[in-house]
């Protein structure tokens, strides 16, 4: 593993990568299915996303302070608090207030957590550690912020009748609207579950790859990605369950009573 | 006077809802409305929808509340009782029964779930006494209850809300999803209901032959506003205003 040596790649090995796109560009052309423009701009898009973003980490690895370490994670939270508010049409009450709270929680605590105690390496700031794994506990807890927000919404609009049949029996606003919160709590676990469950037989996952390209010993690549796995799934569990546990709040008077349709 | 206001278990003293319209204007949705009922009795509230019946009767076990006003449930002020409190003694069937996942027993275990008491079994008096009243057949107790009719559905429901004893029972349209036979011996189950448990019913209703035949009081309600009102089937047969003749001369509203 020490001596372990990365091919590097050349622009000129890039372009030759490119030339893939170049070719299914062309197929699509000649067979004139369109998308050809879309494809072209998606490629050229990609390819400038990811040099900027290679020559950010780039400096921030150079600089190496929290703050720039921070900063870098809070404006990826942010970006994709924003992304994820503009494509859900129905939002909740408080939307971003909710789920603003419930991701910084949730992410915040499991990332802290796993880097610190699971992973342990130092400083704990260390941007090639705290980056790529804070990223991706993000990355899959805004997914499941995102079903579980939207889901909430929906459920509580389908369910009006048995939310409000269940008030008139006597229920109070946390009871009546139980079966709609544990919905949405199994939709944001549901693409997790998923990924774990075909893990290592359908997939191999993204970072157990790049860890075994880069050199890494496949047997602890395999332990990486099971303990990420992990805070993954700790990390989506813990900010659903804040989202709804804040979100269903919304939907209710203090007197148990469910508000105007809404959201 | 001084007799009715004290036999009367329920009063609304000029209660009005003001509702924010979609384009920021105010909408009024009740208007000072008052009105008594007494127990073993039962008011039936009817007009065309949309003239406020519905809002009005959510607001007797505070699903909403009102925005001037006062209701008064024995003399105190509804607002002032804990909501969970209240709506054991004012019980409500919605027009759709809502069956919950389970079977008839699970349905009408619900209320006593709710407030974390012991679930009553099926030989447990209060199950034999709301099942009575309702008159849900005994054999129905392990069916799933989604499965029942629609109108056993309604007894059900019926049953669920009565077995915690109420003191008030609200019902809201609540035959109007049942074909006529059907809404028919409904019907006189809730006459039945109201005299042998001396309850206050509040019945919500544009089936005016329905109102017709089972109401104590009648409250013909439009546009917000109490217009007319008067004893049972009197009232009917000599409407004062335009807008009840109007109404009674429309036979979309009575049968739909």
């Amino acid at each position: 593993m020490e001596n372990a040596k990365i091919i590097n790649l050349e622009l000129l090995d890039l372009a030759l990568a490119y030339g893939l796109v170049l070719l299914a560009i062309g197929l699509a052309r000649l067979s004139r299915i369109g998308e050809v423009r879309q494809m072209l701009w998606a490629s050229v898009r990609m390819v400038f996303q990811l040099l900027a973003v290679g020559y950010l980490l780039h400096l921030v690895f150079a600089v190496r302070s929290p703050l720039a370490v921070i900063a870098i994670l809070l404006a990826m939270a942010g970006f994709s608090l924003q992304v994820m508010g503009g494509r859900i049409r129905k939002k909740m009450p408080h939307f971003y207030r909710v789920v603003g709270t419930s991701l910084f929680i949730g992410c915040g605590g499991v990332t802290f957590l796993f880097c610190g105690l699971v992973v342990g390496y130092s400083p704990w700031y260390d941007p090639r550690y705290l980056i790529p794994l804070a990223g991706m506990i993000i990355g899959n807890s805004m997914n499941g912020a995102s079903l579980a927000a939207e889901r909430l919404s929906a459920e509580m609009r389908e369910r009006r009748e048995e939310i409000e049949t269940a008030l008139c029996l006597g229920a109070t606003a946390r009871q009546s609207s139980e079966t709609a919160v544990r919905h949405a709590f199994r939709a944001a676990l549901m693409p997790t579950m998923n990924t774990m469950a075909a893990m290592g037989i359908v997939s191999l996952p993204g970072m157990m790859t790049g860890q075994i390209l880069s050199g890494t010993e496949p047997v602890i690549a395999v332990r990486y990605q099971i303990a990420i796995m992990c805070a993954i799934t700790g990390a989506v569990a813990i900010t659903a369950f804040l989202i709804l546990l804040q979100g269903y709040r919304h939907y209710f008077t203090s007197a148990h009573q469910l508000r105007e349709r809404q959201g | 006077m001084g007799e009715d206001v004290q036999k009367a278990a329920l009063r609304l003293d000029k209660v009005g809802i003001v509702r924010q319209g979609r384009d920021g204007e105010t909408v009024e949705i009740l208007r000072e409305v008052s009105l008594s009922a007494r127990s073993g009795e039962i008011t039936a509230i009817v007009g065309p929808s949309g003239g406020g019946k519905s809002s009005l009767i959510r607001l007797i076990n505070r699903l909403d509340d009102p925005t001037t006003g006062k209701i008064l449930l024995d003399g105190e002020d509804i607002q002032r009782l804990d909501p969970l409190m209240l709506r054991r003694r004012v019980a409500m069937v919605l027009q759709k029964p809502f069956m919950f996942d389970g079977t008839v027993l699970a349905n009408l275990q619900r209320p006593f779930l709710y407030r974390q008491e012991p679930l009553p079994g099926t030989g447990s008096e209060e199950l034999r006494h709301a099942m009575e009243l309702a008159r849900v057949s005994s054999d129905l107790i392990e069916r799933d209850a989604r499965t029942l009719s629609l109108g056993e559905q309604q007894r059900v429901s019926l049953a669920r809300a009565l077995i915690t004893r109420p003191q008030v029972l609200l019902l809201d349209e609540p035959t109007s999803a049942l074909d006529r036979p059907t809404a028919d011996r409904l019907a006189a189950t809730f006459h039945d209901i109201c005299r042998s448990q001396q309850i206050t019913v509040i019945l919500v209703t544009h089936d005016l032959r329905l109102a017709g035949r089972i109401a104590d009081y009648l409250i013909y309600l439009e546009g917000g506003r109490i217009l007319e009102e008067g004893r049972g089937e009197e009232m009917l047969a000599r409407p004062q205003t335009a807008e009840l003749r109007r109404f009674l001369a429309e036979p979309d509203e009575k049968e739909s």
